[in-house]
């Protein structure tokens, strides 16, 4: 089956500025891929030479096996695309909006529309200029979805939207893969990659540096462990695989990469008086990625916020 | 507090200021000039009674121009040359300083910012209108000063109170719309709709002033209209300073009304608030070229009413002007010189349509800067990421550009030909016609040219347009007096136009004009399917 989206080496550059490195990336059809990284990093500008509306400096973009730089018309037939700042003509009426870019589309289910409208509390009566970011947003969310494209290209699409119409997007992009459609979403907000993802492709600095289910980036991270101890804890920093311990009192906290078993040798011989342990999250292994153990990168403020809330 | 509030006033002083000083450098010039070349250009007293009776007996001049008095001295003649046309253009100015100032930076959101803080709206837009005032100061000061060098020349003699009230009439209708305009910044909902409700207030007071100063025995009507005050000012022939009462109240009561209504409404609204639902019609939402039609049409029909309406005046100018068979020197030479038959309407009409033709350009560049907006504004993004094609949204854009134009150069044939009806000398439609085409050509050219810097450097792509049209404008009217040179004579757009109907319609420059654009159109379009697509 031919891929939703296939790269080849596609790079951007302006002038001497690299904003993309040499991409390959593939998604399946029906698979939902996040695209993770902070601001500037070159998400916005990947998806943009995807769709043709950037001029890629070098190699190919393929959308169902189209050429989107050169036929980028024909390569957007069956793709819905959500743009991160939602700007619309301020003088048309969400209803007109919604009008309009269905009937450019091609393609509505106008039953499902309806639903959305109701779904996301959207009073489509208004003109654009009256609506705030959040409306604007949902008026090219519906009008994504309801055309139930077989490649969604979403660009960190629930900015401006609250928690609660979050989880309607939430369901709806579920909902979109289970009818076998593919989303490539690019975020920066760790729990809703987490939540909705097949597959996470982690970009940085225009470069991509990981891809992989989320079950294969797990391998790659340590496991979070907090021991509370009786007595006096003992001194973990030499067990093998065991980093970043931090001692408060009788409390310890470390990471453990690689087996566990040495660990826990040490704990069942020092009597532990409480044990947790957990998987990391996506912010984790984002901050894995950035920052070496430190917080780094002008985006994962609001990652931090976010994932920390839904794991 | 203080501290912030003395920014509004400081940053709205200093962009006022600039602009004072430029128009005032213009209209004193352009007042002075007239003062300095009328001994000149009339040295003999019969030259002036004869001025005198053709002009003064002419209704349809005195529409336009307001009423002459004493036009055989110099003092009349000064004061009726440039006069209503200068306060037309200073009204215009006003109004659209005090919308820019005001409602302009507000609908940027800088004021946001600044309210957020502990700075009223009341006391922001107290500061900006003091702001205003300055730079109403500067134009007011600038105007007095040329002026009153002038008046002190021998050959002009004007006294220094005389020249100073003159400066202080030719600014009166700036004074008054910049008060206007600060009202309907309240208003409207956004500067569009500001501008929009004080050309309305223009439009009344210029078509009360205008028929009070054609008909016999309606001289009364020019005290219900602002720009009537102005004139019944009389400077230089019949000073009547108590006419600045009505003037001043105005001025007063717009400015209290600005600060009351200022602390009344939200921030980005109006006073005049829209509460009723918009009614959605969907019927033209079908295709891009669609939305194109459903975005411009309104631009469409005030080009072409707006630009008819003008040609229409200018009609019945060169009826009467032409039925008088006036004697208009460099207006004849001109038409002359582009291949032009002097005398009659014909001729007038020919030379004033070279003044069309620059505005159908202009309404020509307002699409391109319109296709740059919906780019830089995000909304074509929506489109060309669903199945449409580069080529597909522009095709669509020219080609409703084409059609304004077209349209544009419809109306103003038919309403120079309606201006001239009943005339001892009309101007038969098809000859009309052929002087709307000759309008429409440049203006496609402009459209190409558009095109072409929009598809190649889409940032600048607008100024230099309007550059290139004011360049063409330049050149045909003084150019020929400049230089000798082909090369620049020939970088005219418009200097390829014969003055239709003064003379038939040059086929060929029609056609390379509308090749041209053709040509240039296509290159553009290619260079925009080979840019990136990009905001601000």
């Amino acid at each position: 089956m031919v891929a939703a989206i296939r790269t080849q080496q596609l790079s951007k550059r302006f002038g001497a500025t690299v904003a993309l490195q040499p991409l390959d990336l593939e998604v399946a059809a029906g698979e939902v891929v996040g695209y993770l990284g902070p601001n500037g990093a070159g998400k916005t500008t990947t998806i943009r030479c995807l769709l043709g509306l950037a001029r890629a400096s070098g190699g190919r973009a393929e959308l169902f096996g189209v050429d989107a730089q050169r036929r980028p018309a024909e390569a957007h037939r069956r793709v819905a695309y959500v743009p991160g700042e939602a700007n619309l003509w301020p003088g048309l009426t969400g209803t007109e909006a919604l009008h309009l870019l269905g009937r450019v589309q091609g393609q509505v289910d106008e039953r499902y529309r309806d639903e959305l409208v109701e779904r996301f509390r959207f009073d489509p009566s208004k003109r654009v200029r009256a609506y705030s970011k959040g409306n604007r947003q949902k008026v090219l969310l519906i009008a994504a979805l309801s055309s139930r494209a077989d490649l969604l290209i979403l660009d960190e699409p629930t900015t401006g939207l609250d928690p609660l119409m979050e989880q309607e997007f939430r369901e709806a992009v579920a909902d979109a893969r289970r009818r076998g459609q593919a989303v490539f979403l690019s975020s920066h907000i760790l729990s809703e990659v987490e939540a909705l993802s097949d597959r996470v492709a982690i970009i940085r600095a225009g470069e991509l540096v990981e891809i992989g289910t989320l079950a294969e980036m797990r391998h790659l991270s340590a496991l979070s462990v907090d021991a509370t101890f009786d007595d006096v804890p003992p001194d973990l920093r030499r067990v093998p695989g065991v980093t970043a311990v931090e001692v408060t009192g009788n409390h310890v906290r470390c990471q453990v990469v690689g087996s566990v078993e040495p660990l826990l040798g040490v704990l069942a011989a020092s009597g532990v008086h409480q044990l947790l342990s957990r998987e990391p999250s996506l912010e984790e292994l984002f901050i894995a990625h950035y920052g070496d153990g430190g917080p780094a990168g002008a985006g994962d403020g609001d990652g931090h916020g976010d994932g920390a809330g839904a794991s | 507090m203080r501290g912030t509030a003395t920014v509004v006033a400081g940053r709205t002083a200093r962009r006022a200021l600039r602009s004072g000083v430029v128009w005032g450098l213009l209209f004193g010039g352009l007042a002075a000039n007239e003062a300095l070349s009328y001994t000149h250009n009339f040295p003999t007293l019969e030259s002036r009674t004869e001025l005198a009776r053709t002009i003064g007996t002419n209704a349809g001049l005195a529409a336009v121009t307001g009423v002459g008095h004493r036009l055989d001295t110099i003092e009349g003649f000064v004061a009726w040359r440039v006069f209503g046309l200068l306060v037309i253009v200073g009204a215009i100015w006003g109004l659209l300083t005090a919308t820019r100032l005001l409602r302009g930076e507000e609908d940027a959101g800088r004021w946001e910012l600044l309210l957020a803080g502990r700075t009223t709206r009341r006391t922001a837009t107290g500061q900006a209108l003091v702001g205003l005032g300055a730079g109403f100061a500067a134009l007011w000061a600038v105007t007095s000063i040329a002026l009153v060098v002038a008046g002190t020349r021998s050959s002009v003699g004007f006294t220094l109170g005389a020249s100073w009230f003159y400066a202080t009439a030719l600014v009166a209708g700036a004074a008054i719309f910049l008060a206007v305009g600060a009202v309907t910044s309240q208003l409207g909902t956004n500067r569009r709709h500001a501008n929009g409700l004080g050309a309305a207030v223009l439009a009344g007071s210029l078509v009360v002033r205008a028929v009070a100063d054609s008909a016999d025995g309606l001289g009364w009507l020019r005290w219900l209209s602002p720009l009537g005050w102005v004139e019944n000012l009389r400077p230089l022939t019949g000073s009547a300073p108590w006419a600045l009462v009505p003037i001043a109240v105005l001025v007063g009561a717009c400015v209290v009304a600005t600060l009351a209504l200022a602390e009344r409404r939200d921030v980005g609204a109006g006073a005049l608030a829209r509460p009723q639902v918009p009614t959605s019609g969907t019927r033209l939402l079908d295709s891009p070229l669609g939305l194109v039609v459903r975005l411009e049409r309104w631009v469409l029909v005030a080009w072409a009413v707006g630009l008819g309406a003008l040609a229409a005046v200018f009609g019945v100018v060169a009826r009467t002007a032409g039925t008088a068979d006036i004697g208009n020197g460099s207006l004849n030479e001109t038409v002359t010189r582009l291949g032009g038959q002097a005398g009659g309407s014909a001729a007038w009409l020919g030379y004033e349509f070279l003044y069309i033709a620059p505005l159908v350009a202009f309404a020509a560049a307002g699409q391109i800067a319109a296709m740059r907006h919906e780019e830089a504004g995000g909304h074509l993004d929506n489109l060309l990421a669903r199945p449409v094609s580069r080529t597909q949204w522009a095709a669509g854009r020219l080609g409703f550009g084409v059609v304004l134009v077209a349209a544009t150069g419809l109306a103003c044939a038919l309403g120079g030909w309606l201006g001239t009806i009943g005339g001892s000398n009309a101007i038969p439609l098809g000859r009309m016609l052929q002087a709307g085409a000759n309008t429409a050509a440049p203006a496609v050219a402009v459209l190409g040219i558009g095109a072409l810097l929009y598809g190649l450097v889409p940032r600048i792509a607008t100024p230099v347009l309007y550059a290139v049209i004011l360049w063409s404008f330049v050149v045909e009217v003084v150019g020929s007096s400049l230089t000798t040179n082909r090369w620049v004579l020939d970088s005219s757009l418009l200097s390829h136009l014969t003055p239709v109907p003064a003379a038939p319609l040059r086929w060929s420059a029609v056609a390379w004009l509308v090749g041209l654009g053709l040509l240039a159109a296509a290159a553009g379009v290619a260079a925009l399917a080979r840019r990136d697509v990009a905001g601000e």
